[in-house]
């Protein structure tokens, strides 16, 4: 082994062990990057400490804090219960009612917040209590929630979208979009595994008209907080940024006002509890920024482009797989936002040798690091779901296994089929995936 | 019944902090709430003079001067509001000696990263005295700055805890299990 596989090696090796000793991942990430450059280069520490500053000095980062403080004072508000309503009078009728309805709220909420996080805290409180009046096994609602939670990494406003877009010079709008296809995928997934194999829970009557309208009266407002982010991108009229910024202007010009007054009394609080929020996937960003940039110094990219060379050749397919088993596995071990960071420069390096296309590439890394958040042994999202339903994490697990079909499924599909990703991009912001205008008449010309 | 204010600085392990660094919290935390107030209104008054075709150049350098530096107070003040993920609490299940020797130990890596901000923190700041923002020709130092200061932050709040660790002990009363807020965003 040569002195920079070793140096990886330590590197690697002392933020696990400071992690799994309880030191925060931003800090035992950069520990791992300052004591490595001492011991293996003659890089000067100074470097690896601005390479901190110049990993979160983008501009595309700016989006981050709006979609969090817009998700932030949505579920404060309780503006989200409208939504889980709505949710409720379209599928709650059917078999297995409450689990379609946890993840149909998932695909609304989803495109309010971009966080998983969120998503599990604002649909666990609502929904799991009456689950479990219902008779749900509170273990198969953990695994459930935990799941559906996951298509907030896909659809837009995903942070994860934003973070490979700013981080690996991939346009964030083709992100957005080309994620939304696998994220309804793993949604009706669910919703199909729920039918056919989830608990009966109780049948209700269908809702009628009349309640449908009302239901759709009441979440019309809030949903049009997602319609103003991602039609404000799609359009190319806003920047990641200024959608999100017109988002929590739209909250708290119009929806507090007309649906949550007593909020505004609350909104300082939201303001600084959303200030110390958005801080905390940066900084994670900063010191994954840091290590990223010494793993490329160290030659990792080449490392693994060799051995996955070795493995598959140019196959594109075999390339993408193994690139699933290793970002599942860095997804177990390491948040999804700063594994991103960390493996930017060996995901661009196989992309460009299994000739991938960059959206396509990236919707698939979100996929595999979102599922990851729910796979053993770190499996964050399941850890937290089932600590709000009472549940063991192995209880969760175990139901959660068969949940891995649909992402198994979605993954292949997403594999075998790109345009499943990049129709969407394709016919909305052609540019946004590498088309051109056609020089000789209308229309876009795209790379295949 | 008068009903009781949810206080904004930090309520759990108040064995491990000094009530003479609360107002400094609490100022942390409004600070970052107006960063970001003002990065909100920046990025309003850009998209207002760009629609009045009166382009207002300077606008990303004061979004980015906010930003930069509500990510950098933030993660200071994260670390006194014990906010940072991290991937697990097995000092949290230890107890008597163990206890003290994993929690002061993770302390220190943390005071190290501190130090290691301040001095080479320090060291770019004024590296950025030669390299300009654009158009405004401000030194990136006004940005750099806030790497020593969060590093400062950080190791305060890190001392803080391990002088009032060793004095009262570790552990105190914690909750058991996971709360969204102390989860990374993802």
């Amino acid at each position: 082994m040569d002195t920079n596989a070793i140096a990886i090696v330590v590197m690697v090796v002392t933020f696990l062990y400071l992690g799994y000793q309880g030191v925060p991942v931003a800090f035992a990430l950069i520990a791992g990057a300052l004591l490595t450059t001492t011991l293996f280069t003659k890089i000067s520490l100074p470097s690896i400490v601005g390479q901190m500053f110049n990993g979160i000095n983008q501009l595309e980062f700016l989006a981050i804090p709006f979609f969090l403080l817009a998700g932030d004072m949505m579920t404060e508000a309780n503006i989200t219960a409208r939504l889980i309503r709505f949710a409720q009078v379209l599928v709650g009728h059917l078999r297995s009612g409450l689990a379609h309805v946890v993840s149909v709220s998932s695909m609304l909420f989803a495109g309010i917040s971009g966080s998983m996080t969120a998503d599990v805290a604002a649909i666990s409180t609502v929904v799991m209590p009456h689950m479990e009046e219902e008779g749900y096994d509170p273990a198969f609602s953990a695994a459930l929630v935990a799941s559906a939670s996951t298509i907030a990494a896909m659809v837009p406003p995903s942070i994860m979208a934003i973070v490979y877009g700013a981080v690996g010079n991939v346009s964030i709008a083709g992100l957005f979009l080309g994620g939304a296809t696998p994220g309804l995928m793993v949604g009706i997934g669910l919703m199909v595994y729920s039918y056919f194999l989830g608990p009966p829970g109780l049948r209700k009557r269908r809702a009628t008209l009349s309640e449908m309208a009302s239901a759709a009266r009441l979440a019309l407002l809030p949903l049009m907080s997602p319609i103003i982010i991602v039609g404000g991108v799609a359009s190319g009229v806003f920047t990641p940024a200024e959608a999100g910024m017109i988002a929590v202007v739209y909250i708290i010009v119009v929806l507090l006002p007309l649906m949550a007054r007593g909020h505004f009394r609350r909104l300082p609080r939201d303001f600084m509890e959303a200030a110390v929020l958005y801080a905390l996937p940066m900084s994670a960003v900063a010191s994954a920024s840091a290590v990223g940039w010494l793993m490329a110094y160290l030659g990792a990219p080449d490392i693994v482009h060799g051995w996955i060379e070795a493995v598959a050749g140019d196959n594109r397919v075999i390339i993408m797989y193994l690139m699933v088993v290793v970002l599942t596995i860095a997804g177990d071990f390491l948040d999804g936002v700063p594994a991103i960071a960390i493996f930017m420069p060996i995901i661009v390096s196989l992309s460009h040798l299994g000739h991938i296309h960059p959206v396509h590439m990236g919707v698939l890394i979100i996929v595999s690091l979102a599922f990851g958040l729910i796979t053993p042994p770190y499996g964050l999202i399941l850890l937290l779901s089932s600590t709000l339903a009472g549940v063991s994490f192995a209880r969760a697990l175990r139901q959660a296994v068969p949940l891995y079909g649909v992402y198994f499924l979605v993954i292949s599909v997403i594999i075998f089929f790109p345009d499943v990703v990049l129709w969407l991009p394709r016919l909305v912001i052609p540019t946004s995936v590498g088309c051109f205008p056609n020089p000789g008449g209308a229309g876009y010309i795209c790379p295949p | 019944m008068p009903v009781a204010r949810p206080r904004v600085t930090v309520r759990a392990m108040r064995h491990l902090k000094w009530p003479l660094l609360d107002p400094l919290e609490r100022g942390l935390m409004v600070l970052c709430a107006l960063l970001l107030v003002g990065f909100t209104l920046v990025e309003v008054a850009d998209v207002v003079a760009r629609n009045l075709r009166r382009p207002w150049l300077n606008a990303n350098e004061f979004a980015a001067g906010f930003f930069v530096w509500g990510v950098f107070l933030g993660m200071g003040v994260a670390v006194r509001r014990d906010q940072h993920f991290r991937l697990t609490a097995i000092a949290q299940t230890l107890r008597g000696a163990r206890r003290t020797l994993v929690e002061s130990f993770n302390r220190l890596v943390i005071l190290a990263v501190a130090l290691s901000m301040v001095v080479f923190g320090y060291r770019n700041y004024l590296t950025g005295y030669g390299s300009f923002l654009m158009p405004s020709l401000t030194p990136i130092a006004v940005l750099y700055a806030a790497i020593p200061v969060a590093g400062a932050l950080i190791a305060l709040f890190t001392v803080e805890e391990l002088v009032n660790g060793w004095r009262h002990g570790f552990e105190g009363p914690e909750k058991v299990g996971l709360d969204p807020g102390q989860l990374p965003v993802t």
